[in-house]
């Protein structure tokens, strides 16, 4: 199960780089980054998951007491929130700038930004 | 101290303030950001207080109630505080600096700022690896937002460069964290690193990532194309911020990263550094634009401190000492050139000519550089001296080769750009700055000199070197800086009693050999600045560069150890190289014996470091210990070093414009007086090291020959010249050549000779300098066939000039038979045959140029546009006529000079020493009586003068002086004069020799260089795909390597 | 073509890495050093039946304020590059009318999802959830009044005093922590109350909800300087 989802999520980064290695437009290579940042999520979560465990959150099925031995490992699940907050901040700055290159040039395609070289 | 999570607090606390504000109070807005970053920086300097002043120990800021790791957790230590200290400082500087543009676009960009600042104090303080991340990305996403503060349309493009190569990043961050964090069971750097997380299963890979992601951020080649971009479109004071704080800021955190990975990452460091450090610097070589240049050294510099960081197995407790001197230099003096970047109106390098209407910023300009190129006396100078020592003697030769070659290029094109601002005309747009943008820069430059000082205290307290800015003739020359509003007869006043001075409280300090070169730097070079008084004005920088000058001269033979013999041979360096940059078209040959200078230095730099084996104090003296294998490569490095300096042939390709293009004042000093600290350098080598050899060559033998060549050659090119100057560099070549001749022949009489021509040569070729300027500023041009008949109107030059050239070609009576005499005795008394016929057919081909010197310019007819020119000005003749009665004295009695150092070198070579019996000099072949000689000749030329006269007195003027064929057409009026191109004959016969091989060949390196790097540099097509492929295949590689290793 | 295969090259190499680590891959089978830990002290430390949000909150809330802050840069960000723009407000596009479905159902449904924000974030320490997610449906909301009328112009003033209001008191009670509890951050600054109860686990509930704020006034403000920006078009 956790290789699966651990593959998968390695897969998705991969489909997300390949993406925007080969797409020219903005946009595309925004989505793409997207997906990728959606694999590293799934990565994240992934390593965290522990076999037969439930969500650690305390209440009438699993009391302080028995945490220990009941829940899975906390801390990647807060990580994989800050990524996500992270991932959506950059991801909305990167339409931005888009937004502004196409308003300046009238085009999405990255190689007809290459002013600044050598 | 305050907990410095206030740091963070005040930045975040200010910015969100920030939104209250109604968008029109954006004064008030720019009042609490400036108070915030003051807020930071004054958290930060308390703290840099307490561990300076008070030796406080360093301590850990928990958050969350629970102490680490289960909570993330701040450190503040010596390195940290300092380093806060240069991310807030230069925050409030750029925020200072950028006023205007972050007054019009309001709150938000002023929020952006802050939260810059404090992310880099964040991944400063942070001990936490995913905070490290969180604060990682802050820093990328307010880069980002910072671009927009550009007036360039197109930094909005590199903005979205960096974020798609960021994107990525942040990915393989992500990845080596989670993983690091499964194999360890804990985020906390420290925990990590005891948990020695490369032994874990897959740790090894996670922190792969982990080392790439943030190494990623310091732009290693190839894939650092973004950075650039960056760098030259991003608003100057935000450049300032990205290349002095951010780079700072990300060297720290791989720098911690480290403390995980282990010394087994150490290499990989060093490798992506060094790579990283070379070809930006190669790269920048053709590089016109300002701001993509610092970026490229911005990118080299850290690439070299990151190199430096991956020596930490040896370097030890050293690499605070050494990286930290690195990155403060680079972080101050990218600071301040990025501020002043946003001065200069044109993008163009030569638009900075623009500086010269603000002397002060020149001189920040230049402080900035020899801070980059790790000169005296800043940080960067006394940590690549000790990073070079340990690296030597650790054995990592290769590694101090390529770091050199690094700094000698980087050293290049900075100068290069020097060179511009000095000599370029000035742009029609001139400096347009505010008083705060001038304050930024001021205190970038009172920081750099404060922290020199505290280098020098710090070698001083730990290595027990000398503190540079301590030296008394260094602050001697440093005062002049403060003193150059005065007029220069003042300032020349100065300099001449201080120059006495020294020596008449030091003399005593001196052996007979040191005495000879004392007086000539002391003595002499008060005697030639007799010369300087016939300036007018104020003469800005020219005083502190030649006080600078003999500063490092007079160090040099006071030094003990190598390190203040190197201190002191990069001094004189680079004061002579300014004053050879005065010159009015000296700007390509300035540049040149910089390059050559600081190349030769690197050698010496290099071969003491490896004869010190890591000693941290080397006396020069302990030379004479060193053994096989090691003794003779040191030798060589040190010969070749020292050799540079005195322009054997091969590498004088320096020497005759710098010394020809010089001010009429500056010849002398730079001919007559520096070429001696070679000369001198030599002299210590022979005299400690001996004879050495290499792989069963003889290396004094290989110095014969060169000595023997240069004297030929720099002879034979001196008579084909046609420029008086240049005719004198050339046989300097020559002369300097005899002298080497005379130390490599290794015994007695060949000291003697040499030492003979250390003196000779200082006398009349000073003399020559400053007669044949003097003729040159009548007349206005310094080509001789456009003189002539100058001998009534000038004739205390043409007296000057007599005894001179008699001097020099060593025809009796005067001093230079002496030498000629001691030579022909040392070369008889040894065994090398083949060199020394050379050396005696270069004698008769000096008669050949100095007969020029006479011939065309004061004898011969009178040009009509002459006829009212008066001789040359007092000042000028002064020390010519000092020179001329030297001349006599010396000739007459050369005893006074000689005996004790031929007393002297009876310690070096016992036995084989002269005679001196009253006024008789003898030696195994003969013997010389200077003063019988002078009666004799006086008799003789007396006699012969008056029949002259007496038979001519009829004689007819002659009048004419072209010499033209029938129908033949005369395009270039030159070549129709007799004197031009006067050897022609010569030239057919022996022209082959002094074609110019050596310029060719050195134009052949600097060409490769530059096209090779013309080339590759369009890796960087400007394209944001690209970047992202150059990345991906520099992880991929780095994982190939790392595989390998 | 070319592009394509050194890309899929250079992928292959980074899939390798990929599969190497994976292989090197073992499940935990049990709690590491730190989760242990997490695990056994939250509720007592922290008072917080959601050891996530206390770990979010508290362990590790300089993450989270970092978080915020980035949300706070984007939206700064994006509000400067709008600023930049020529402001001259040129033709509005032709806009589709808007259904009435969409009017009608927003006028019901606005109200409720942004409760639902608000409950999502206040019982952030009890339940899956909390400030991120509420702000995030609260910004969903906003999005449908955007959908229903294009044109619709929010107060920035309010958003802003919003976004920065609670930024700022975050902080505060962060350095409360440290004046009144010995760190940053620390939740104990108000009484832990009794395990499982809204007002309870200290100070979490209420940085929570300042987060829930803060993020949904951010998403806000970058949904409507986006929508505005397409307005200038």
């Amino acid at each position: 199960m956790t290789y699966i989802a651990l593959a998968t999520g390695f897969l998705l980064i991969l489909i997300g780089f390949y993406g925007a290695l080969t797409n020219r437009n903005l946009l595309r290579m925004i989505v793409a980054f997207t997906i990728a940042n959606s694999g590293i999520n799934v990565v994240i979560i992934a390593i965290g998951y522990m076999h037969g465990r439930t969500a650690p959150i305390l209440d009438a099925t699993v009391s302080a007491a028995d945490a220990l031995t009941r829940v899975i490992d906390p801390v990647p699940q807060v990580l994989v929130l800050t990524a996500i907050v992270i991932g959506v901040g950059v991801a909305a700055l990167m339409l931005v700038f888009a937004y502004k290159l196409y308003e300046r040039k009238g085009t999405l395609d990255i190689s007809k930004f290459a002013e600044l070289k050598w | 101290m305050v907990n410095a999570i206030y740091i963070i607090v005040a930045a975040l606390g200010a910015a969100f303030l920030l939104g209250l504000l109604k968008s029109e109070k954006r004064g008030t807005a720019y009042v609490i950001t400036l108070f915030a970053l003051s807020v930071m920086t004054w958290i930060s300097a308390g703290w840099v207080w307490a561990f300076v002043m008070e030796r406080a120990a360093p301590v850990d800021f928990l958050t969350g109630g629970t102490s680490p790791p289960f909570s993330i957790n701040f450190r503040m230590g010596l390195p940290e505080a300092v380093l806060t200290l240069l991310a807030s400082l230069t925050g409030l500087l750029s925020a200072l600096y950028m006023k205007d543009v972050l007054c019009a676009l309001g709150q938000r960009a002023m929020a952006v700022l802050l939260v810059a600042v404090m992310a880099l104090t964040g991944i400063i303080l942070t001990r936490d690896l995913f905070n490290l991340f969180v604060f990682f990305e802050l820093a990328i996403i307010s880069t980002a937002g910072l671009m927009l503060l550009s007036e360039d349309a197109r930094a909005l493009a590199a903005g979205f460069k960096y974020l798609i190569v960021s994107q990525m990043l942040s990915v393989f961050f992500l990845i080596g964290i989670i993983f690091a964090y499964h194999a360890t069971g804990t985020l906390n750097i420290d925990g990590m690193a005891t948990a020695s997380l490369g032994l874990k299963a897959g740790g090894a890979i996670a922190f792969f990532f982990l080392f790439i992601a943030v190494v990623a951020e310091l732009k290693p080649f190839p894939a650092n194309g973004w950075g650039l971009d960056i760098y030259e479109s991003a608003h100057p004071g935000f450049a300032a911020i990205f290349s002095a704080a951010t780079s700072s800021a990300v060297i720290y955190a791989v720098d911690k990263l480290l403390l995980i990975g282990g010394a087994e990452w150490l290499p990989m460091a060093t490798g992506i550094g060094v790579i990283t450090f070379l070809a930006a610097n190669l790269f920048a070589l053709p590089q016109t634009n300002d701001r993509r240049l610092l970026g490229y050294s911005s990118i080299a510099q850290t690439g070299l401190i990151l190199a430096v960081l991956g020596q930490r197995d040896i370097l030890g407790d050293n690499v605070l000492y050494i990286a930290g001197g690195l990155l403060l230099s680079h972080a101050i003096a990218k600071a301040g050139l990025n501020w002043i970047s946003g001065l200069v109106a044109g993008r163009e390098l030569p638009d900075w000519a623009a500086l010269r209407s603000r002397p002060i910023l020149v001189f920040a300009f230049v402080t900035f550089i020899a801070m980059l190129s790790g000169l005296p006396p800043f940080p960067g100078f006394y940590a690549k001296w000790e990073m070079v020592r340990i690296l030597a003697g650790e054995g990592r030769i290769a590694l101090i080769g390529l770091i050199l070659l690094g700094l000698l290029i980087e050293a290049g094109y900075l100068f290069r750009w020097f060179g511009y601002i000095i000599k370029r005309e000035v742009p029609a747009q001139s400096v347009r700055c505010s008083p705060f943008q001038i304050s930024a820069i001021f205190v970038a430059l009172a920081s750099g000199w404060a922290l020199g000082f505290v280098w020098g205290e710090l070698s001083n307290q730990y290595f027990g070197h000398d503190n540079l800015l301590l030296a008394i003739p260094v602050v001697f020359a440093l005062t002049f800086l403060l003193l150059d509003w005065l007029p220069a007869w003042v300032k020349n006043s100065i300099a001449i009693v201080g120059l006495s001075l020294f020596f008449y409280l030091t003399f005593s300090d001196y052996d007979p050999l040191r005495m000879i070169f004392a007086i000539i730097f002391l003595i002499g070079g008060a005697v030639i600045l007799l010369a300087s008084y016939d300036s007018k004005g104020r003469r800005i920088g020219f005083y502190p560069a030649t006080m600078l000058m003999f500063a490092g001269l007079i160090l040099l033979i006071r030094a003990t150890d190598t390190f203040g013999f190197f201190a002191a041979w990069e001094l004189l360096t680079i004061g002579s190289y300014f004053l050879i940059l005065r010159g009015k078209h000296s700007e390509p040959h300035a540049l040149s014996y910089i390059i050559f200078s600081l190349g030769g230095a690197f050698l010496i730099l290099a071969g003491f470091a490896l004869a010190a084996q890591g000693a941290p104090l080397f006396n020069i003296d302990a030379l004479a210990q060193l053994t096989q294998p090691l003794a003779p490569w040191v030798f060589l490095l040190l010969a070749i070093g020292f050799m540079t300096k005195t322009a054997a042939i091969g590498l004088h390709i320096w020497l005759p414009g710098a010394h020809s293009e010089a001010e009429t004042d500056v010849s002398p000093m730079v001919s007559g007086i520096l070429l001696k600290a070679g000369l001198f350098g030599l002299i210590v080598l022979l005299m400690t090291m001996g004879k050495q050899q290499l792989y069963g060559v003889e290396l004094t033998y290989v110095m014969l020959w060169i000595g023997a060549l240069s004297a030929l050659l720099g002879n034979l090119m001196a008579i084909f010249q046609e420029d008086a100057k240049r005719l004198l560099a050339y046989s300097s070549i020559g002369q300097m050549g005899y002298a080497l001749f005379g130390l490599a022949l290794m015994n007695h009489l060949g000291w003697l000779m040499a030492l003979m021509f250390v003196i000779n040569h200082y006398i009349y070729k000073s003399m020559l300098f400053l007669s044949a300027g003097g003729v040159a500023k009548r007349t206005g041009t310094r080509d001789m066939y456009r003189m002539g008949g100058l001998i009534t109107l000038m004739p205390l030059s043409f007296i000057a000039t007599l005894i001179g050239i008699i001097a020099v070609s060593g025809v009796p009576p005067l001093s230079g038979f002496g030498g000629r005499w001691i030579f022909y005795n040392a070369i008889i008394s040894s065994e090398y045959r083949l060199p020394m016929v050379i050396i005696f057919l270069a004698g008769p081909i000096a008669f050949l140029y100095l007969f020029r010197l006479i011939h065309t310019i004061f004898l011969g007819q009178l040009k009509d546009e002459y006829r009212k020119i008066k001789e040359a000005p007092f000042w000028f003749i002064l020390p010519q006529m000092i020179y001329v009665a030297l001349l006599l004295a010396f000739a007459v009695a050369p005893g006074v000079a000689l005996r004790r150092v031929d007393t002297y070198l009876n310690q070096i070579f016992p036995g084989g020493g002269l005679q001196w019996t009253g006024t008789e000099i003898s030696s195994a072949y003969g013997y010389w009586n200077p003063v019988a000689i002078m009666i004799i000749i006086a008799v003789i030329f007396g006699t012969l003068f008056a029949w002259l006269l007496f038979v001519n007195r009829k004689a007819q003027k002659v009048k004419q002086f072209n010499i033209v064929y029938a129908a033949e057409r005369p395009y270039r009026p030159e070549t129709t004069h007799f004197a031009w191109n006067f050897f022609a004959p010569y030239r057919k016969a022996l022209g082959f020799l002094v074609q110019p091989f050596a310029t060719r060949f050195w134009d052949g390196v600097t060409n490769t260089l530059h096209t090779a790097a013309d080339i590759s540099r369009r890796l960087y097509n400007g394209n944001g795909q690209s970047y992202a492929f150059h990345l991906l295949s520099f992880v991929v590689i780095a994982y190939l390597m790392r595989m390998g290793a | 073509m070319i592009k394509r295969f050194l890309a899929l090259s250079l992928l292959v190499g980074i899939g390798a890495i990929f599969v190497a680590l994976m292989m090197s891959y073992e499940p935990d089978a049990s709690l590491n050093l730190t989760a242990r830990y997490y695990a056994e002290n939250t509720a007592s430390e922290t008072g917080s039946a959601n050891i996530v949000t206390a770990i979010l909150v508290t362990y590790r809330g300089l993450d989270t304020l970092g978080e915020v802050t980035v949300l706070f840069l984007a939206s700064s960000i994006i509000g400067l590059v709008l600023s930049l723009g020529n402001k001259q407000n040129t033709t509005l596009r032709k806009l589709v009318p808007v259904g009435e479905l969409l009017t009608t159902g927003k006028s019901y449904l606005a109200p409720i999802i942004m409760l639902l924000g608000v409950y999502v974030f206040v019982n952030g320490h009890l339940t899956p959830g909390g400030g991120f997610q509420g702000g995030a449906i609260i910004a969903s909301g906003m999005l449908l009044l955007l959908l229903s009328d294009p044109l619709k112009h929010f107060s920035h003033a309010l958003i802003s005093l919003v976004e920065s209001l609670s930024g700022f008191v975050y902080v505060s009670l962060g350095v409360l922590g440290i004046v009144l509890a010995g760190s940053f951050l620390d939740n104990r600054i108000l009484p832990l109350g009794d395990f499982g109860d809204l007002i309870s686990a200290g100070a979490i509930p209420l940085i929570y909800s300042l987060i829930g704020l803060k993020v949904g006034a951010e998403f806000s403000s970058m949904l409507a300087n986006l929508s505005e920006m397409e307005d200038l078009q």
